[in-house]
């Protein structure tokens, strides 16, 4: 009874933060004067604008979609199938940007590329003139966005490749050599992983706003925020927005369609079972000198450049005096909102994996369907639900932006904990209960501790979400509570480049802070054991 | 005349020696059973002889020849013309039974007619015919285990290398596929090293049976000899018991 009813509250919860704003906004876009209506779909359907914002969106999203699927999926099988040397550290590197508020990457691009960039003083002002129209556009919010999100396609092809048993590699590798291999067995059976990846990056880059616009293009996320924070115009905001939850909520469906049941079962992630590697040869050092030089270009240069813009002690001591109530602010709501996340993801991911209640798919859906949605879609319906005088103590306050990292990120935290538990005999929690142990007994004596490296790193992916979080943040927070990058990305429109290059490098530190720290824990106090 | 040779084998892992001074010959189209605990280095003799792993001293030999020796492997996996079944069976998920098969036939480029053939004879062998397009999630236990045999055997080893496939079995379903092994080895005529930790499996199918212990081989002989020194060792007829 009681592990029903928590878990039925938790899902409650969970809805009334992060699926009534966006069923609100749904209804109020076809009732209009207490009647059903498409006349706001007519009206938006038939101006050429939109057809323009629609095009540029998903041109854009597919862009970069098939650049970090062609790029990210070669690159996991070659750092989760070969010996290549540094290859933990190559992988690190290239992950930085995913950790980062896309625009900083942006800016860092800027700072090579731009106008007044470190390639102007190199090669002069009238290339700088081309590389900056370059960047300007569709072209540069494509490389920003490729550095971005590539990781997420690299990141879960290691993951794919590593739970395949060592025995269907074993078995193909008795008949044939590792090329045959993984064209015949290996890509063949993480496909649907790859597909999957790639559908994550597509909607990701169509919900992005922050880097189209600082790179000026125009897509559907930065019209529709345009007009809810710069003309207050709820209604047209919200039209601009639905197509994109239109199309968030049919690409989810073709995935859970087409791909759900092709995903093979293989072994858990931590099984303890070795991974069969490939031993590169003679072009190992020929491939790790091509990764090294690419990783150089993508990750290390940009950042570099961030550095150099900003390589004085005047420029760090003003940024923090100009940024670090919004500093200690933003370290405070993430690490609030991580806890929080991760408590939400323990019950949720529970729910989801034991199939407690039939919610239980529902429910796994809905949180995944909230992290592809744009987080403007996810701001402008907090922003509307919530702003009326008798829910002030949230909207006016800090609760309002927690409200938005629950919304979007809990999915995170849920798939993290759901594959910890998938690690965790059932026959632990089902002895505990022979033993005479209550449910909350079993979740905190038994469960947790086992699942407590899951639920570090459900802790430190929520944080670092929460940290980068400026979609959201951008659109709720209330007067004189902005987060650090909603203040880095505010204060870009007026203040000189070094300056908002040492913004961005504080915020990398503070995102790599908390990594440092759990990498301590790890290696000292034997936190994983 | 011998097919698969280990001269003073030894392999460790870290500090741990998995296999010690490891010797065995196995004649052609003999039916060899290594028995052991779990732990007591057995697999570790069977991933030695594919090529998975490299011994860090002594030599493997197949028909003669150096496929591997001092921790270096000479001959890869591939070029070994070894087939296996794994105790997971390990079959590939998103290839039907045929796809399966066809696998190493078509690395190893034998020509489309006579792939056919041979899938079809082995499947007729194994009495799988009618499930050739049927994915192996679709299969039961036991058919599974068929088609684990067929796509060893179809690429004509050999040597078949078993790694406790029977294991998961129940006791009726073990029984019969302990013959159908036996009638297909008498049939085909491949040599069988057949790795198990249960003395009835064990003595079920092999000519002679190799039992080890801490990676070295602590008894050898045939299924009678073997059968009374476990007789002595435990005092009671062993037929009726399990290692």
């Amino acid at each position: 009874m009681s592990r029903r009813f928590t878990l039925f509250l938790f899902v409650i919860i969970f809805a009334v933060i992060g699926l009534l704003p966006i069923l609100q906004m749904f209804i109020n876009s076809v009732v209009v004067d207490n009647h059903i209506s498409f006349v706001n779909y007519q009206m938006f359907l038939s101006s050429s604008r939109v057809w323009i914002l629609l095009k540029n969106s998903l041109t854009l999203s597919l862009l970069t979609t098939i650049l970090a699927t062609a790029v990210g999926a070669p690159l996991g099988l070659l750092f989760g199938k070969t010996n290549l040397p540094l290859n933990n550290f190559l992988v690190f590197l290239f992950m930085l940007p995913l950790l980062l508020p896309p625009y900083i990457t942006a800016v860092a691009w800027f700072a090579i590329l731009g106008r007044g960039g470190i390639l102007s003083g190199v090669l002069g002002a009238s290339v700088t003139e081309k590389t900056s129209s370059f960047l300007f556009g569709l072209p540069g919010c494509v490389l920003v966005l490729f550095t971005t999100l590539m990781p997420i396609v690299m990141l879960l092809t290691i993951t794919y490749v590593k739970t395949i048993s060592l025995h269907l590699e074993e078995a193909a590798r008795l008949v044939t050599r590792w090329r045959t291999v993984a064209r015949g067995i290996i890509i063949p059976m993480i496909l649907p992983g790859i597909l999957l990846s790639s559908i994550l990056v597509f909607l990701l880059a169509l919900g992005e706003v922050s880097v189209p616009m600082f790179l000026r293009y125009d897509v559907f996320p930065v019209e529709s925020f345009t007009q809810f924070s710069a003309f207050y115009n709820y209604s047209t905001g919200t039209a601009f927005v639905i197509p994109l939850i239109l199309i968030t909520f049919f690409v989810l469906l073709g995935e859970r369609r087409f791909l759900r049941d092709k995903t093979y079962q293989l072994k858990t992630t931590d099984s303890g079972e070795e991974t069969l590697l490939v031993k590169l040869g003679n072009t190992k050092w020929l491939l790790f000198t091509v990764v090294s030089i690419f990783c150089f270009a993508l990750v290390i240069m940009p950042i570099t450049a961030l550095v150099i813009q900003s390589a004085s002690v005047s420029t760090y001591l003003k940024a923090l005096e100009r940024s670090y109530d919004s500093l200690l602010r933003s370290i405070c709501y993430a690490g609030i909102g991580a806890t929080i996340l991760t408590v939400f993801g323990y019950f949720l991911g529970y729910l989801i994996h034991k199939k407690t209640f039939s919610l239980w798919r529902a429910v796994d859906s809905f949180t995944i369907f909230l992290f592809a949605l744009p987080s403007t879609v996810i701001g402008i319906g907090l922003a509307h639900l919530w702003n009326r005088p008798a829910t002030n103590f949230i909207y006016g306050t800090a609760a309002i932006i927690i409200f938005g990292y629950i919304a979007q990120y809990t999915a995170l935290a849920s798939r993290i904990t759901i594959s910890t538990f998938a690690q965790i005999p059932p026959s632990m929690e089902e002895s505990a209960q022979m033993a005479g142990a209550g449910w909350f007994r079993r979740m905190f004596l038994i469960i947790a501790p086992l699942a407590k490296r899951g639920l570090a790193v459900a802790w430190l992916v929520s944080y670092i979400f929460c940290l980068k979080d400026t979609g959201i943040s951008m659109i709720v927070y209330p007067p004189g509570q902005d987060t650090f990058p909603v203040r880095t990305f505010t204060l870009m429109a007026n203040s000189p480049t070094h300056f908002i290059a040492a913004l961005c490098v504080i915020m990398i530190l503070i995102t790599l802070l908390p990594m440092g720290v759990l990498g301590f824990l790890y290696r000292v106090k034997g936190l994983y054991k | 005349m011998k097919n698969i040779e280990f001269k003073n084998v030894s392999k460790y892992y870290n500090l741990y020696s998995a296999v010690k001074d490891f010797s065995l010959a196995v004649e052609k189209g003999e039916r060899l059973a290594i028995l052991g605990h779990s732990g007591s280095g057995k697999t570790t003799v069977l991933r030695l002889l594919a090529g998975f792993i490299a011994p860090d001293s002594g030599t493997i030999l197949i028909d003669d020849k150096v496929v591997a020796s001092d921790g270096r492997i000479i001959k890869e996996p591939e070029m070994r013309n070894l087939g296996m079944v794994f105790q997971d069976l390990a079959l590939w998920p998103h290839l039907t039974v045929k796809g399966n098969m066809e696998f190493g036939l078509k690395a190893r480029g034998i020509p489309a007619e006579e792939r056919e053939k041979r899938i079809n004879d082995i499947l007729q062998m194994t009495q799988m015919e009618k499930y050739i397009h049927v994915k192996p999630a679709e299969l039961s236990g036991g058919q599974q285990q068929r088609v684990a045999f067929a796509r060893a055997l179809v690429l004509h080893p050999e040597a078949l290398l078993m790694d406790e496939p029977l294991s998961n079995l129940d006791f009726e379903l073990n029984l019969r596929l302990t013959k159908e092994i036996i009638n297909l080895q008498k049939n085909m005529g491949f040599t069988l090293l057949y790795v198990t930790h249960s003395l009835q499996e064990a003595f079920a199918i092999a000519t002679r049976v190799v039992v080890m212990k801490e990676g070295m081989v602590v008894r050898e002989g045939t299924v009678k000899e073997v059968k009374s020194y476990f007789n002595e060792k435990f005092g009671h007829d062993i037929d009726r018991s399990e290692a």
